[in-house]
């Protein structure tokens, strides 16, 4: 009897993900190697290397579905919040991702003051606020607090713009 | 707030008892490490950030249940496991202070990793779903926890980033990883709790999880055991022993599949087990002068500016002060336990707040958190990075937890292993002269195998019930 074909579905976000993992591990494990080859410097880290990259061997499987099978899983309402999110959740999700990095590398550079209302208004009508004097007031009120309030707590300076 | 952690707290307070008396500078600063060790559990529960590591396992039933509208129960939960934990810690401390004393001089880098691995252990209770998934997760936290220069001098993967000579800051690490990954993914939903009905702040409902931490007599007793125990290993302390706790109470609980999902058991395990281990490291400091973590080296601090030597004679000279020390911490859990109940009244709010302003806001509050800790941008830039890591762990069903255990574990682990290996040179027959080390192991694999048994029991018993009613449908 012919077996009907079945296509495998690929989860590029999880292969992704996955690769970045082993990158990452392999660099760290040649890093370590070119440091010293003496047992105090690989005593942990080579074993547990190999053991991690073991695990994503058993792990890349999971990247691979057939496509009945996923096709099922999403009619019986798969839990896999991969499977849920549509393009414009992923989109706000990467737009708030790459304002909060911006954020973070210019805190020093513009100013504590500067990159946290600019954050806070960019955030917040990312997240859905459209009312712009709403917007602004919470910015507004919200850096002053938290500038003031860490600035009283915390003995290191923080660059100012404005305040 | 997230990155004012306790030592930083008790710190900016310590030159005020410049002016002080030393007991009551001594008192004043025991209350601060009182009320901070449980102030850590307020943004865990609420917002899954754990403010220090001792609140990590806080967040992983915290966290479910204000999701499910028991936030008001989870921080009575919290308060009460904080104030017997502290309370029961203390009473343990005022007869056994001298014996722990001894037992903690006993420990070497062999009972240290015993006890890094018995945290590790955990990462088998943190797997979720895919076994392989969670223990890639925790194996890639260890090795993330190794970067930097280790022990023995090395320096691996730092990338020519200065910063990263002395490791990935966990704090900020932590943060991305369990708080604002979990934002991202909040991104639209409009309220932390769904249900309108079920956002509401009550008093009542505090103190019903407050009382709710007494009917689990046995898993607080586990709790401030093992939190007296490991906090008095210094260098260890309360960030290993609420995981440890957490990881026990779930092996032994008959309902350990629903803890993560806001099991209170959970709650109470980690809180109970972190805030006795004041007890455990001021049993240290005391008895011996020697500073856990950073809350003693502080206390040593305000020993010295009073002129007084920390230290083996300090209890035989100094009994009377001691015991008031002990004494004043009773006090100090008492009054924990009311204005704990206020500031968990007015702290419930935030789940009324539109999540299109706490977003931001709190990853705000976390990027200053994180940069007060070093004062550099090493904090903010490590805290997006996980953050975005954490973001896709979640997406593709890998638990950020078992990474988070890995990193808070990984430079622990390397260091004592290797001062073993420098010890014995692989001679694994020094483990019997070690009794301390084989207890310890033998703890290890006494709680292990009790756990299989009964899990093979509970297993056979659904089985025979499952085999019955089909017998009897038939």
């Amino acid at each position: 009897m012919k077996q009907p074909k079945t296509s495998l579905r690929v989860d590029w976000g999880h292969l992704a993900l996955l690769l970045l993992i082993c990158v990452v591990v392999v660099a760290y494990l040649l890093d370590t190697r070119a440091t010293s080859l003496r047992i105090n410097n690989l005593l942990l880290v080579q074993p547990t290397s190999i053991i991690a990259l073991i695990l994503a061997a058993l792990v890349l499987p999971q990247c691979f579905r057939r496509k009945d099978a996923a096709e099922g899983a999403t009619e019986e309402g798969d839990a896999d919040p991969a499977k849920r999110e549509t393009w414009r959740d992923l989109g706000k999700i990467a737009a708030l991702s790459a304002a909060f990095g911006a954020f973070t590398v210019s805190l020093e550079t513009l100013g504590f003051d500067a990159a946290t209302f600019i954050f806070l208004a960019l955030g917040t009508f990312i997240c859905g606020e459209r009312r712009l004097w709403v917007i602004a007031l919470f910015s507004g009120i919200f850096t002053a607090a938290i500038v003031y309030g860490y600035q009283l707590l915390v003995p290191y300076p923080f660059p100012l713009l404005v305040m | 707030m997230p990155g004012i952690s306790i030592t930083m707290a008790m710190a900016i307070f310590l030159p005020m008892t410049l002016y002080m008396d030393f007991l009551p500078a001594i008192i004043f600063l025991t209350s601060i490490y009182t009320g901070a060790g449980f102030g850590g559990a307020v943004p865990a529960v609420l917002m899954n950030i754990p403010g220090t590591s001792s609140a990590v396992a806080t967040t992983f039933d915290g966290y479910p249940m204000s999701r499910k509208g028991l936030h008001n129960e989870a921080l009575g939960l919290g308060l009460g496991a904080s104030v017997i934990g502290c309370l029961g810690s203390y009473i343990l401390l005022l007869f056994l202070i001298a014996p722990v004393a001894n037992v903690v001089l006993k420990m070497g880098p062999l009972e240290m990793f015993a006890v890094a691995v018995w945290g590790m252990l955990l990462l088998g209770s943190l797997t979720g779903s895919s076994m392989s998934r969670g223990m890639l997760a925790g194996v890639f936290g260890v090795l993330l926890g190794t970067v930097g220069t280790n022990t023995a001098g090395y320096t691996r993967g730092t990338m020519g980033i200065d910063w990263l000579f002395d490791g990935i800051p966990v704090i900020p690490a932590m943060m991305g990883l369990l708080a604002v990954s979990q934002l991202l993914n909040l991104i639209n939903t409009n309220y932390l709790i769904e249900d309108e009905a079920s956002r509401g702040i009550s008093f009542k409902r505090i103190l019903k999880g407050v009382k709710l931490t007494f009917t689990y007599p046995t898993i607080m007793l586990r709790g401030f055991t093992i939190g007296v125990t490991i906090g008095a290993i210094p260098g260890v302390g309360s960030s290993i022993s609420n995981l440890i706790s957490y990881s026990e109470t779930k092996r032994n609980a008959p309902d350990g599949d629903t803890f993560g999902q806001g099991n209170p058991k959970g709650v109470i395990a980690a809180e109970s087990a972190n805030s006795s281990s004041e007890g455990g490291a001021m049993a240290t400091m005391l008895a011996l002068g020697i500073p856990g973590g950073g809350a003693t080296a502080i206390l040593l601090a305000a020993f010295a500016m009073h002129n007084i030597v920390g230290g083996p004679s300090f209890i035989a000279n100094n009994k009377d002060i001691v015991y008031a020390i002990i004494f004043s911490n009773f006090a100090q859990a008492v009054l924990l336990l009311g204005i704990g109940l206020g500031f968990c009244y007015l702290a419930s709010s935030v789940v009324r707040v539109p999540l299109r302003f706490l977003i931001p806001a709190v990853m705000v509050v976390s990027a200053f958190g994180s940069y007060a800790i070093q004062g550099t941008l090493s904090g903010p830039i490590t805290l997006f990075v996980f953050s975005v890591l954490g973001w896709a762990m979640v997406r593709y069903q890998y638990p950020v937890a078992a990474a988070v255990v890995g990193l808070l574990l990984g430079t622990l682990l390397e260091e004592n292993l290797i001062r073993t290996w420098q010890i014995t040179r692989g001679d694994v027959s020094y483990v019997l002269e070690r009794p301390g080390a084989m207890l310890i192991i033998a703890l290890m694999v006494v709680s292990m195998g009790l756990t299989s048994f009964s899990q093979w029991r509970r297993k056979r018993r659904e089985a025979a019930a499952a085999l019955s009613a089909e017998e009897a449908g038939s």
